[in-house]
């Protein structure tokens, strides 16, 4: 059985195609700059060689269309016909609270999708042209939505709530809702089973941390909190975006700088975060090379990201009543051993103690990387965002 | 393992390979005269990936315009966070020429041309360098005007293909009035109008479609509310800066009408509105009094430095411009 899945940005498609028997990735790829100069299919062929197809990608259909061609080619695909493809799962970034899980999509779902196009109006609307062109290019391939918000709609209500009118909230809906519910989901589990832990029984802070961010507090198989909030811009300082910022600073910066709405949100969203405070790259693999050249805004950069980490996990410890496994994940969870050392730094007080030597060594691998004496089992688990899309996809198959 | 593997896109499509192998749209476009508006948009489709070939009239000129670009990178670099490499990928996206040739395999030429940096334009050197164009260019390129009065459809006349022209309005008020005006003149096509909408939207405006009609909607607005501010300054109903905050703080505009001017340049205004009043005949477009003065002591806006306000080198207000009230 394949399941296609799909993650589709305001100007990215990512694939991957699975066969689910094997559990096996059989094709995957994804096309960068839809719309704009310079637009190409980047794919890696079962061996590892890569192959970029240059061209002019319009918008999202064609660049679907691209995708099954490809998938159909001789040189490049794996299929013969498109209805060797089972499902079409979807990541869907903003479920606000209509969706707690993963949902067959029908005209109905449809419907809702574009009612929630106003509290994610960048995110959603690539999601529904993704949709869209799998209805015409596929028109009897059923089709899965995976949303990012939906595992944190069992946040607790004092927890969603901003400080703000409640109006507001009746109004618009604006409160919390997390992001990367997906991975967090999915590496809290998965972390449980890799221990021989039970799930329902536990504690967790689950750190997905890479160029976009977020800590979520896990208590027995439910999200209580997560850093994200209605935006994706709350919380951790991320790659480009700014993470928790007093409101006060964002009226100020306006006046001073004389900008509107779209200035402000493109500078917190695109110019702040590590890219701003070091004025070198968003990358965490430049700012460590920057660090080694000893550059100060670089040092800075990275305490100030590793910082609010910590703040998090600490707080999230006292909102769970205490903490029995720590996770790390995300392109830097996975493989920056210096931010996951300065979060646990100091920490033995409330039963987190690394194992540094091995921590060190070790990336994008299921490890343990807490010393034996550790209260709090520290662990990295490569998160799989896509396996677990097509594997609800599956799911919500078997109940149709 | 062996190095990656780079090939075409369109043999892949399904349904949309067989109609789309052409060339893509916009891989390399061309401006003629870079003032500060020529630059703005050399700026923006470079930055938008687009390879721009741009002309002025002399070696001193091109050496002025890249330091110009190069110093709006800079600007950005500090205060928005563009990268050195970023900047580097742009700025090598960006060919000077004197040389009209220069500009075949290109798309979409637009005409900025101005006399002076801080100047005023000539319609029979726009027609000659929309003749010039069109023997260079292949047939379905386009070529565009950079302006807000009535001229496409002049321009065009003595072109022999007529449809391929368009006007173009680029809001200069401020970075994010990202609307892109697009005029559509006696001739010009539908095809034409399409592409150039795909224009905007690579560079990341809004269209909007115009039908030729002098000051398009943008300034024609803009120019009754600046006749009937200078009116009630003129009339010492009060001063120059309440009229501004009345702009700012009532209407919630990002500037007042008279700044707003200043950023737009008296002379384009000017021009603006004679035209429209020659065209309309509505008293209401004549150009007030004030702005005449401002016309004619060639004191036009932020570019020279003097306007209804005096700037410093950044074009920074400094204070209103007394010397309009002696």
């Amino acid at each position: 059985m394949k399941i296609l899945v799909l993650n589709c940005g305001s100007s990215s498609i990512k694939y991957k195609l699975f066969e689910m028997e094997s559990k096996e990735v059989v094709a995957q790829g994804g096309i960068e700059k839809i719309g704009m100069k310079g637009s190409f299919l980047k794919l890696t062929l079962p061996d590892g060689q890569k192959v970029m197809l240059e061209g002019e990608i319009l918008e999202h259909r064609a660049g679907i269309e691209y995708i099954l061609g490809v998938l159909l080619s001789e040189k490049y695909g794996c299929i013969k016909s498109l209805d060797e493809i089972e499902a079409v799962g979807h990541r869907v970034v903003h479920g606000g609270e209509r969706f707690n899980k993963s949902v067959l999509i029908n005209e109905e779902v449809i419907q809702m999708l574009n009612e929630c196009i106003e509290l994610a109006p960048l995110h959603n609307p690539p999601n529904l042209k993704g949709i869209y062109a799998i209805q015409e290019l596929m028109p009897k391939t059923p089709q899965v939505g995976v949303f990012d918000t939906a595992f944190h709609q069992t946040m607790p209500d004092y927890a969603y709530m901003y400080g703000i009118p409640y109006v507001l909230y009746e109004k618009y809906g604006i409160r919390r809702y997390g992001f990367h519910g997906t991975s967090h989901r999915y590496v809290s589990k998965r972390a449980c089973d890799f221990l021989g832990l039970p799930f329902e029984e536990q504690r967790i802070i689950t750190a997905h941390i890479g160029n976009g961010g977020s800590v979520t507090a896990i208590k027995n198989g439910h999200s209580i909190d997560t850093s994200m909030g209605m935006t994706p811009v709350e919380g951790l300082i991320m790659g480009t975006r700014c993470g928790d910022l007093d409101p006060g600073v964002i009226s100020y910066i306006m006046e001073k700088e004389h900008m509107g709405t779209k200035g402000i949100s493109t500078l917190l969203n695109k110019f702040s975060g590590v890219l701003g405070i070091s004025g070198i790259s968003s990358d965490m693999r430049e700012i460590e090379a920057g660090i080694r050249e000893d550059n100060k805004r670089a040092i800075l950069a990275m305490k100030t990201y590793n910082y609010r980490i910590k703040k998090y996990v600490g707080s999230y410890a006292a909102a769970l009543g205490g903490v029995d496994i720590l996770v790390f994940t995300g392109g830097v969870g996975e493989n920056q051993a210096v931010t996951r050392k300065e979060v646990c730094q100091d920490m033995a007080f409330m039963g987190i103690e690394l194992d540094e030597e091995l921590n060190a060594s070790v990336r994008a691998t299921e490890v343990v990387i807490s010393k034996p004496s550790s209260k709090v089992k520290v662990v990295i688990i490569p998160t799989d965002e896509e396996l677990t899309i097509a594997r609800d996809t599956v799911q919500i198959l078997k109940e149709f | 393992m062996s190095e990656m593997i780079i090939e075409p896109i369109n043999k892949y499509g399904l349904t949309i390979s067989a109609e789309n192998r052409h060339k893509p749209l916009f891989s390399k476009i061309g401006v003629v005269g870079a003032g500060k508006e020529g630059r703005n948009i050399i700026n923006m489709t470079s930055t938008a990936g687009m390879e721009v070939v741009f002309l002025d009239e002399s070696l001193e000129r091109i050496e002025f315009v890249m330091g110009e670009l190069e110093k709006v990178m800079n600007q950005k670099i500090t205060g928005w966070g563009l990268t050195q490499s970023e900047k580097k990928v742009i700025m090598n996206r960006i060919t000077p020429t004197l040389e009209y040739e220069d500009f075949a395999g290109c798309d979409l030429v637009i005409e900025c041309t101005r006399y002076t940096e801080s100047g005023r334009r000539s319609t029979p050197l726009r027609k000659n360098i929309f003749k010039k164009l069109e023997e260079i260019l292949d047939e379905d390129a386009i070529i565009a005007t950079n302006g807000s009065t009535i001229i496409i459809s002049e321009l065009a006349s003595e072109l022999e293909h007529k449809e391929r022209c368009v006007s173009l309005y680029f809001p200069v008020s401020h970075p994010d009035a990202r609307i892109l005006e697009i005029v559509s003149g006696m001739y010009t096509s539908e095809e034409v109008y399409q592409k150039m909408e795909i224009f905007a939207r690579l560079i990341n405006y809004k269209p909007h479609r115009i039908n030729e009609s002098n000051g398009n909607v943008s300034l024609r607005m803009v120019a009754t509310m600046l006749n009937e501010a200078c009116q009630i300054l003129l009339e010492r109903v009060t001063s120059l800066e309440d009229i501004e905050e009345t702009f700012t703080i009532i209407y919630g505009q990002r500037y007042g009408i008279f700044r707003l001017a200043d950023i737009i340049g008296i002379e384009r205004l000017v021009t603006l509105m004679e035209a429209m009043f020659n065209d309309f005949g509505e008293k209401h477009y004549k150009p007030n009094p004030l702005l005449w003065k401002l016309y004619r002591s060639n004191q036009l806006g932020v570019r020279t430095g003097k306007g209804f306000y005096v700037y410093d080198e950044n074009g920074e207000p400094l204070s209103p411009n007394k010397s309009l009230y002696n």
